[in-house]
């Protein structure tokens, strides 16, 4: 008797260290049909970012200005980014989103197959204008582009004026074509993706934005260090702030109306000051005739957005 | 009570224990030890193993998690459900502890999940994480065992909420693998232990076996074995100890068997001389008193038969002398069947007296000392004793010894009386006494000595005469009936 004693406490001892106290058990392998997604009650406005700058880069920078007019708009905002240009014209034309922040060799591709319209233009150091600078790593020995060939290029996006169009043509110059000149090319989707890539080594030379790379340079003086400018392009109007065509005249109105304003409370100067820019003032089509130039030259007809 | 309950325990330990042999003792200190200390090792790398896995399995489950975090992030931010499918579905593949993985959006809908159509229940809510945090681990029940289900931010929770849930089953089948390792080394190390155990309780019991044997044959009387000292240890040490002592018990039974048969040769020869004695008497008095009885009786006849006063008065003179002689031989034969001069005059003068006898006797010249023994007289049992040692000594000088002068002294110091027995004789090798009158005669020696607690030596050698030493003790005498028979027996 006293023995099956003895088996019992030891029984309970051995098997007290193994029983859990969770009383409820989920079923990993019974699977349930998932819940149906409630709709929003309010219809945010949907805020369209091109991939200028990367994904997070976006969040961060934008975050106060579309704070901003949510505030002003007594609406919510719904951020809205896609990987590549050719996406968010898309996007736009469809009325998929409201407006967009998008570069300018979008916006002549998109205007041409008349799916945005044009509302207002961001201004830099006093002028509506910016740069396609042509980078190398601070060490290279490169002065021009002469000196990239058989060399890795990085291209940020398929209908960048900047990153793209641009460099393109200064090769096509050269009675050449991309890919016969350059070692290698690749895509970064993104303009500070492409400094990174020049930074690192990852590219021998790349071909970025100039509002991107002075913000940047602002932001972290240090990258002024690993990369150096070895080429800067004429100007081009600056990528321009585009709405759906099918949008509310009124909504319209009052979206150029808040961008315009912007310098005009503290919050909007500190929301112009998180994206490194002076004012938005109208801009007209005129403005990118000379991307639109750059795109007939280079053309990118055949990479237009599908 | 629980002393109670501890005895009781030994007891029945020691019932089971005590019970068994070597062998099976020896088996059992080497099985227990080993089977112990196996099943503890065993116990504690399980524990310690699974403790460990356990830290390392959720170390894991957040590194795969903040990686799919940092992975994901961009595919949420530009909305690419499929890459984001996709790269889930590599996190399952490519991780093999990894049982699920889901990314829910920052209002906490899913975005993604690897569970294909439906979502278990309870699932969602079982764990939640906060922005600021770095990853917050739970441990989830599930009908397939336990699982570490790990939440991490995703772009400090503005993107979403990445979870993973590692399973324990690879790292229990790990634990488990190695527990069966150990318990098969184990049973190995136990089966080696007892083929050790049984050459070790072989090479133990061997000499503890043959003394046993030899103890036996001890027993029975076998003072022949001799054992083999095997090991240089505390066994080999107790069979030197055994043989030396079997050595010394056969010595001790020879002595005891000589001394026996010395006894048996003293006590018959005791009986032949007391029938030797009583036939002597009976010779004597038939041959010498009788006969003067017989001459007596004829003596009176004649006396009956005289004719005339002077005739009888003649023959009445005859007839006295004649008495007064039978009374002579008669006074003779008492006083040879034992010396009233001890009893009359002491042990001193009857010493005197025997001695001037053996002097004429044995043509021996015989110098007798005596100190310390005027003032008062010894007990009777002493005194007889010392008379029939003085007597067996000299009968043994004047028989052996051919020597001319003799000396005795007697001697009280203290509480001892010492009597010392020398002659120029020839001497002997005292311990090689062949003789067997001599030996019979110092074995009577020894045996009066002996039994009034005092002891013989004899100091001899060829050529060099014999000194015969016997002390008594005087305080304590034990004197047997059968000494006063026997000392009475052997007088002559």
């Amino acid at each position: 008797m006293r023995r099956l004693l003895w088996f019992v406490t030891l029984a309970i001892f051995l098997t007290g260290c193994r029983t859990d106290s969770s009383s409820n058990v989920i079923a990993l392998s019974r699977l349930e049909p998932l819940p149906e997604t409630v709709p929003a009650e309010v219809l945010p406005l949907r805020v369209a970012v091109a991939a200028v700058i990367s994904p997070r880069g976006t969040i961060a920078s934008y975050q106060p200005l579309l704070d901003y007019m949510s505030e002003k708009l007594h609406r919510p905002i719904e951020l809205v980014q896609r990987r590549t240009y050719g996406e968010i014209n898309d996007l736009v034309a469809s009325g998929g989103v409201d407006i967009a922040f998008v570069c300018t060799g979008a916006y002549v591709v998109g205007s041409q197959q008349r799916g945005m319209d044009l509302l207002v233009a961001p201004q830099v150091n006093g002028e509506a204008l910016y740069y396609s600078y042509l980078i190398v790593p601070a060490d290279s020995p490169a002065t021009g582009l002469n000196d990239l060939r058989d060399k890795v290029f990085a291209f940020t996006d398929p209908i960048s004026t900047t990153g793209r169009l641009y460099p393109t043509s200064l090769v096509q110059a050269l009675g050449e074509t991309p890919e016969t000149f350059f070692a290698r090319t690749f895509f970064t989707y993104s303009h500070d993706k492409a400094i990174e890539a020049v930074a690192n080594r990852v590219a021998d030379g790349a071909a970025v934005d100039s509002l991107v790379y002075d913000f940047a340079v602002t932001r972290d003086p240090s990258l002024a260090q690993k990369v150096r400018i070895i080429h800067r392009s004429p100007p081009f109007g600056t990528p321009p702030v585009v709405v759906t065509p099918s949008i509310r005249p009124q909504l319209r109105a009052e979206l150029q109306d808040l961008l315009l304003g912007l310098p005009d409370t503290p919050q909007g100067r500190a929301a112009l000051a998180a994206i490194g820019v002076d004012r938005f003032v109208p801009v007209t089509d005129r403005d990118y005739d000379s991307v639109r130039q750059l795109v007939a030259q280079v053309g990118l007809g055949s990479v237009s957005p599908s | 009570m629980k002393r109670l309950l501890g005895s009781s325990l030994f007891r029945r330990f020691w019932a089971i224990a005590g019970a068994v042999n070597i062998r099976t003792k020896v088996l059992g200190i080497v099985l227990g030890m080993v089977l112990l200390l196996g099943l503890a090792v065993t116990l504690q790398v399980r524990v310690a193993l699974t403790r460990s896995f356990d830290a390392q399995l959720q170390d894991r489950g957040v590194s795969v998690t903040r990686d799919l975090a940092a992975r994901a992030t961009d595919l949420i931010l530009v909305n690419d459900l499929y890459a984001l499918h996709q790269l889930l579905q590599e996190t399952l593949t490519n991780n093999r502890d990894v049982r699920y993985a889901f990314i829910l959006d920052p209002q906490g809908q899913l975005l993604a999940h690897t569970f294909g159509a439906g979502f278990p229940r309870g699932l969602l809510a079982a764990n939640s994480v906060d922005p600021t945090e770095h990853h917050h681990a739970v441990w989830l029940s599930t009908d397939e065992g336990r699982v570490w289900d790990i939440a991490v931010p995703i772009f400090d929770g503005r993107a979403g909420v990445a979870r993973v849930g590692l399973s324990e089953t690879g790292m229990r089948h790990a634990v488990d693998a190695v527990t069966g390792q150990l318990l098969l080394t184990t049973v190995f190390v136990s089966a080696i232990g007892i083929a050790a155990a049984t050459v070790l309780t072989w090479i133990l019991t061997r000499p503890i076996i043959s003394l046993v044997q030899a103890a036996e044959a001890v027993a029975q009387g076998d003072f022949s074995q001799q054992l083999t000292r095997w090991a240089n240890d505390e066994i080999g040490d107790l069979a030197e100890a055994f043989n030396a002592m079997s050595e010394s018990l056969a010595r001790a039974a020879r002595e005891r068997a000589e001394r026996d048969q010395l006894r048996a040769q003293y006590v018959s020869g005791v009986i032949a001389a007391q029938e030797e004695e009583r036939k002597r008497i009976a010779r004597e008095l038939h041959d010498g008193t009788g006969q003067l009885l017989t001459s007596l009786l004829l003596g009176l006849r004649a006396i009956e038969d005289a004719g005339d006063h002077a005739e009888v008065r003649q023959r009445a003179g005859e007839l006295r002398e004649m008495v007064a002689h039978t009374l002579t031989e008669v006074r003779n034969l008492a006083l040879q069947l034992r010396p009233s001069a001890l009893d009359d005059l002491g042990l001193t003068d009857a010493l005197d007296h025997y001695i001037a006898d053996c002097c004429r006797h044995y043509g021996l010249h015989i110098e007798f000392t005596a100190h310390g023994l005027d003032e008062q007289r010894l007990p009777p049992t002493v005194e007889t004793a010392l008379y029939r040692m003085v007597q067996e000594a000299l009968t043994n000088v004047a028989r052996h010894a051919q020597a001319q002068v003799a000396s005795v002294l007697l001697e009280r110091r203290g509480q001892e009386i010492v009597l010392i027995v020398e002659d120029n004789g020839q001497g002997f090798d005292p311990d090689a006494v062949n003789k067997r009158g001599q030996r019979l005669g110092l074995y009577g020696i020894r045996e009066r000595a002996e039994l009034l607690g005092g002891k013989m030596t004899i100091e001899s050698a060829p050529g060099q005469g014999t000194s015969l030493f016997v002390t008594i003790p005087l305080n304590s005498q034990v004197v047997s009936a059968e000494y006063s028979g026997l000392s009475e027996a052997r007088q002559r």
